[in-house]
């Protein structure tokens, strides 16, 4: 069922409605003219949006924090549980990225306690992106710069108006309770609202092209068929193996059990955020090391998202939000990695169908 | 709530046996029984300092306490050959896949080991014998880089045979004075000269450092063991150990879930497959 706003209501009525008696995340838009994450006690209109785009932080962080607790040893005390919270102005490529962890954390031999319950307690509301930054690509890695689902509601703003979607049971109750402010959409809004994203998608179609990357490439094809190409080795050049790529990737879910000790010397465990660029990610004890160069460890990178999860889960993990284009302090652009694969594996083809024709 | 898949359960350390110089073998006893497979793994931790996995060197029917035979290699080896008997460590497992052993009933099995590789093959090994009559013949090469650095001595000249039922063989890289068996490397002693073989199909299963897998597995190949029967158990850095936390993945694997044990078959295509 779609909904829109009623006359006699506002925006800020239903999300302060929706936001009652849960912990809010929201939209705040920074002086670099970007959007960060932030919890707040209520919506306010002044400093909260529900954002054109997708926010610089990783919405991962939220349910797969850069440094979680686990527990100290031989401790039984047992996590308090967690308020059920909500956040407003999640985009798609966000949500998309939340696959990926389901997958790692819930649907693999032993799930993980803590996502499940940070995925259970936390309703999303994703919003159609309005705008884009110079870096997304979405279309190019088969995606759209709006929710089709992994929502409980999602809000698209059109000029005719707001159109209120439920995506679950759970978003669909919590639009029945709140439905003194809403009204069914009508047929004219829907109408603009679908020709807005048509338009839009387009739009990050075109730009995407202008990037060199092709929504429909074959990029599992190319990252494979450039295993052994001087790709690796000419943008490692420039790597500095920070690992920022890796942190802010709304998909990349490695991590490190690391052991230490309390504040009362207890020992505690503690799950760290983890990236695969650092030279000892991989390395085993006695000094073994399957990628001791940076070229293989940039590659890796690569091939575990573009083959490694196309073969496991039959998707790309990459969404194409950029923002490891946005954090990479040596200026390596995803987009022009993924095009330089197609353009050797293209050429590989060429070459060997030369000499077929030979 | 609680996270108990990523925190370990205390074990006590009852024996501490010395194998080789750098090679020792910790009894564990965990608060409760750990039931495993032979080829599965556990993660031991040192309580604040780390964890490392390793397979079990026991025999899978006993699950009260544990063998585990560790050479001092790392930052959480050093620290466990500084333990002492009566000692506290932690204890996750068991995971991974084990070695299919009800696949190998009436079967020829060759187990290839080198180096500290041997300890899960003393697991596996245990298991078949328990059942010695379930397969038509068990044969045993084992590589060492000395004869001070063999382990399980004992064991080998007194129990492994089983009195003459089972094929075994011995030989180091480099001799001492008090040697008399073979000298050279494990693949010599794949060799028709050493090794009277059902290849064809045979089952062989193979655990030591990366580059003797390597080689034995060409060796292999070359007296004719097919690829789906040649089980290797594969080495990398398995952290979690529940196929999260990325750090073991060999292909479209984690060697911590879908291995440590593969056949042959299943990962000969990965170009990375030798790397260490």
């Amino acid at each position: 069922m779609k909904w829109t706003i009623s006359v006699s209501s506002s925006l800020d009525e239903v999300l302060n409605f929706l936001a009652e008696n849960r912990e809010i995340y929201a939209l705040e838009k920074a002086a670099n003219g970007h959007y960060r994450l932030a919890q707040t006690a209520t919506w306010q209109p002044e400093h909260h949006t529900l954002g054109d785009f997708r926010q610089t932080e990783p919405l991962k962080a939220l349910f797969f924090p850069a440094r979680e607790f686990i527990g100290r040893w031989k401790d039984p005390t047992i996590r308090e549980p967690m308020l059920e919270r909500i956040v407003f102005g999640v985009k798609n490529c966000d949500l998309s990225s939340l696959g990926i962890f389901d997958h790692v954390f819930l649907n693999g031999v032993c799930p993980d306690p803590y996502y499940a319950e940070s995925r259970k307690k936390t309703i999303l509301v994703s919003t159609d992106c309005n705008d884009q930054l110079d870096v997304c690509f979405c279309p190019a890695v088969g995606e759209q710069p709006y929710a089709t689902d992994g929502y409980d509601i999602n809000i698209a703003s059109t000029p005719a108006g707001y159109v209120f979607e439920d995506g679950t049971e759970r978003g669909e109750q919590l639009l029945s309770t709140a439905r003194q402010y809403l009204e069914p959409a009508g047929p004219e809004l829907l109408e603009t609202l679908k020709k807005q994203r048509k338009r839009r998608y387009q739009e990050l179609v075109e730009h995407s092209m202008a990037h060199g990357v092709k929504p429909g490439t074959d990029w599992r094809n190319a990252i494979e068929s450039s295993f052994e190409s001087g790709l690796w080795k000419d943008f490692a050049e420039d790597c500095v193996e920070c690992g920022a790529c890796n942190f802010i990737c709304c998909t990349c879910h490695c991590f490190l059990l690391a052991d230490g000790y309390d504040a009362d010397d207890t020992p505690a465990r503690s799950k760290l955020w983890d990236a695969c660029l650092y030279s000892n990610f991989a390395a085993t004890a006695g000094g073994g090391n399957p990628r001791p160069l940076r070229a293989e460890r940039l590659r890796n990178r690569f091939d575990k998202k573009f083959s490694f999860f196309p073969q496991v889960l039959d998707r790309y993990a990459c969404d194409g939000c950029g923002r490891c284009t946005e954090a990479c302090i040596a200026n390596i652009d995803i987009r022009d990695v993924l095009r330089r694969a197609v353009d050797e594996c293209d050429a590989l083809h060429a070459h060997s169908s030369g000499h077929r024709a030979d | 709530m609680n996270a108990t898949l990523y925190m370990p359960i205390p074990a006590v350390i009852e024996r501490i046996e010395d194998e080789t110089p750098d090679i020792k073998t910790f009894t564990i006893r965990p608060v409760e029984p750990i039931p495993f497979a032979a080829g599965q793994f556990v993660e031991l931790a040192v309580p604040g300092i780390g964890e490392a996995p390793f397979t079990p060197s026991s025999s899978p029917k006993i699950s009260e306490f544990m063998e585990i035979t560790i050479m001092r290699t790392g930052r959480v080896t050093d620290w466990l050959h500084s333990m002492k008997e009566g000692d506290e460590l932690g204890v996750r497992g068991p995971m991974g896949r084990a070695y299919p052993i009800e696949d190998f009933q009436g079967r020829e099995i060759l187990v290839v080991g080198g180096g500290c590789g041997v300890g899960p093959l003393r697991s596996l090994l245990l298991a078949l014998i328990d059942d010695l009559d379930a397969y038509a013949r068990i044969i045993v090469r084992y590589g060492a880089k000395t004869p001070d650095s063999i382990v399980f001595r004992d064991a080998q000249m007194h129990g492994w045979d089983q009195g003459g039922a089972l094929d075994v063989m011995l030989t180091v890289d480099t001799a001492g004075d008090n040697w008399d068996g073979h000298v050279g490397m494990i693949t010599d002693i794949l060799t028709e000269d050493h090794l009277d073989c059902h290849a064809s199909d045979g089952i062989a299963v193979m655990c030591g450092p990366p580059v003797m897998m390597k080689f034995g597995t060409d060796k292999l190949l070359e007296r004719g063991y097919r690829p789906e029967n040649i089980y290797l158990s594969m080495e990398r850095n398995m952290s979690c150990g529940i196929g999260q936390c990325g750090h073991c993945r060999l292909g479209c694997f984690y060697v911590c879930k879908d291995g440590p044990v593969f056949s042959y078959d299943e990962i000969q295509a990965d170009p990375r497959l030798w790397d260490d």
